[in-house]
């Protein structure tokens, strides 16, 4: 099964204009102005999906596809975003009423979210009626989609306002075999979905391995929560980073594919790792050995995680020494895209997240940012045969 | 056994040299590749620990130079670099042996011992 990577760009960009029109219809309905954040279309597994909405309350509505495109559409509101609609709306109505405001606002954007897709395809894409969820995490999504571990395409929209707290997400998970006969012939530049599917995989390892070295190091027990790999215009990925505080390291890399690499703790995170890794009072925010500290993680993750893809492709990815960073994640990001953007305008963007298990205490994200088209090349050239062999033993070579 | 290290981090410096400390004597340390060569001119030590990813010249292009100009010099990679065609480049420099980053006191010791045993 091919994927043609020129078509995700303009099923990204009809995304775009799709989360566009939904958020024009809130505003239409509401009067309140909103703009949206970020548009991506990842690969991930359903089980990933459920951090979309860890440690918040949402509430929805979840339309179900038919026709050219089938597949399911979960529109949700945060907390005070669905206050501010249902209060909008139906003020000092009954609950039902209110709670019946939020699932017409849902319908109605949903159909603004699909109508471009249909035009595009020149068919019809029939929409069920909506059914309301609320909750967290897996409460919100389908009991179906979260008990699968194949890996699906998910295109993903957040949606905000300067003016009023009101955020919400589109997430369409389109079947899978029903979106590859919709983005059409594939040509030259295709790839197997499979090879995606190898490559997400071997960056899972390597998200894996850049774990356990955190763990080896400061004794902290880390695990990988989610992997996934979008594709994005490379303009959007500060924006997808989001505004939090994250102290880390970046490093470029060279071979094949080139690119560059962060490794980003939270405050919190980082200052655990710190106190593990030089259990000694210093002064001043980050002291020099500190700095060095992190850098020599982040070194060591850098490894973890790229090796995995050199030893399979039976190439060489060269490293930069770290660059220690402490800002916030879009200002991290920006100088990177400034670069990349001279020459590309989507991009890979490989996202991992580690925590502590259980308590979520613990964050630290990897994001890579290939080359796009060397990594085209590179998953034409990925040999699915070879792709367990992410690790070699140095004894073996020696 | 008089012991170079080579490595940009000083924090993984200041851990080898806890781990080496009491058992070989370090003669010095290095922050590049181009440190290392000039302190391996001015000590001749019996053996160097080098990291590969340094700025200014890596630790490859460093062991390489060092075993051109003393053949008989024992070169350790200890670095956090596991990809085997790195592994082969460290072999055609002239490295001994190979340690990845992050390693414990042990398996530091023993292949040093093996490196120096030959």
């Amino acid at each position: 099964m091919q994927i043609d990577i020129d078509s995700l760009e303009t099923y990204n960009t009809l995304a775009r204009d799709g989360a566009q029109s939904a958020a024009e219809s809130l505003s239409q309905l509401t009067g309140i102005d909103t703009h949206v954040e970020v548009t991506n279309v990842s690969l991930m597994t359903p089980g990933d999906l459920e951090y979309e909405y860890v440690g918040s309350e949402f509430s929805g509505v979840r339309i179900e596809l038919g026709g050219a495109l089938t597949g399911e559409t979960l529109l949700t509101f945060d907390e005070a975003a669905r206050s501010v609609i249902a209060g909008t709306l139906a003020p000092e109505e009954p609950t039902d009423i209110r709670r019946s405001s939020i699932e017409e606002v849902g319908n109605i954007m949903t159909s603004g979210f699909i109508d471009g897709w249909a035009d595009h395809l020149q068919t019809t894409i029939d929409i069920s009626p909506p059914t309301f969820l609320s909750g967290s995490g897996a409460d919100v999504l389908a009991a179906s989609a979260a008990a699968e571990d194949e890996q699906v395409f998910v295109f993903r929209s957040r949606v905000e306002s300067a003016a009023e707290s009101i955020d919400f997400h589109i997430l369409f998970v389109p079947e899978r075999d029903s979106l590859i006969e919709a983005l059409g012939p594939t040509g030259e530049e295709s790839v197997s979905f499979e090879k995606l599917e190898v490559f997400n995989e071997m960056t899972k390892h390597g998200a894996e391995q850049a774990a356990e070295n955190i763990t080896t190091m400061t004794g902290l027990e880390t695990d990988v929560e989610v992997n996934r790999m979008s594709f994005v215009p490379i303009d959007d990925v500060p924006a997808t980073v989001g505004d939090r505080r994250y102290i880390g390291t970046v490093m470029e890399y060279t071979g094949k594919p080139s690119g560059y690499l962060a490794i980003l703790f939270d405050q919190p995170s980082a200052e655990a790792v710190v106190d593990a890794l030089v259990p000694m009072e210093t002064e001043g925010e980050w002291s020099e050995m500190e700095q060095s500290a992190v850098k020599e993680l982040g070194n060591i993750m850098t490894s973890g995680f790229i090796d995995g893809w050199a030893n399979v492709l039976e190439s060489s990815i060269d490293h930069s020494p770290p660059e220690f960073v402490s800002d916030m994640g879009s200002s991290i990001m920006s100088p990177i895209v400034g670069r990349m953007a001279r020459t590309q305008e989507h991009a890979f963007l490989l996202d991992s997240m580690i925590h502590t298990d259980g308590d979520g205490a613990f964050h630290c994200e990897i994001l890579a940012l290939p080359d796009e088209s060397e990594l085209r090349e590179v998953l034409r050239e990925l040999l699915v045969e070879r792709a367990d062999r992410t690790q070699v033993d140095p004894s073996e070579v020696f | 056994m008089d012991v170079l290290i080579a490595d940009d981090s000083e924090f993984m410096r200041s851990l080898l040299r806890e781990i080496l400390e009491g058992e070989y004597s370090i003669v010095d340390e290095a922050e590049n590749g181009v440190e290392a060569i000039e302190l391996y001119d001015e000590y001749d030590p019996d053996l160097v620990m080098m990291d590969i990813v340094m700025p200014i010249r890596d630790g490859i292009e460093a062991t390489d130079e060092i075993t051109d100009t003393d053949p008989g010099a024992k070169v350790i990679m200890c670095t956090s670099v596991g990809q085997e065609q790195k592994m082969k480049s460290a072999i055609q420099a002239g490295a001994e042996g190979y340690i990845t980053k992050p390693f414990q006191k042990p398996s530091v010791l023993d292949e040093i011992e093996n490196v120096v045993a030959g």
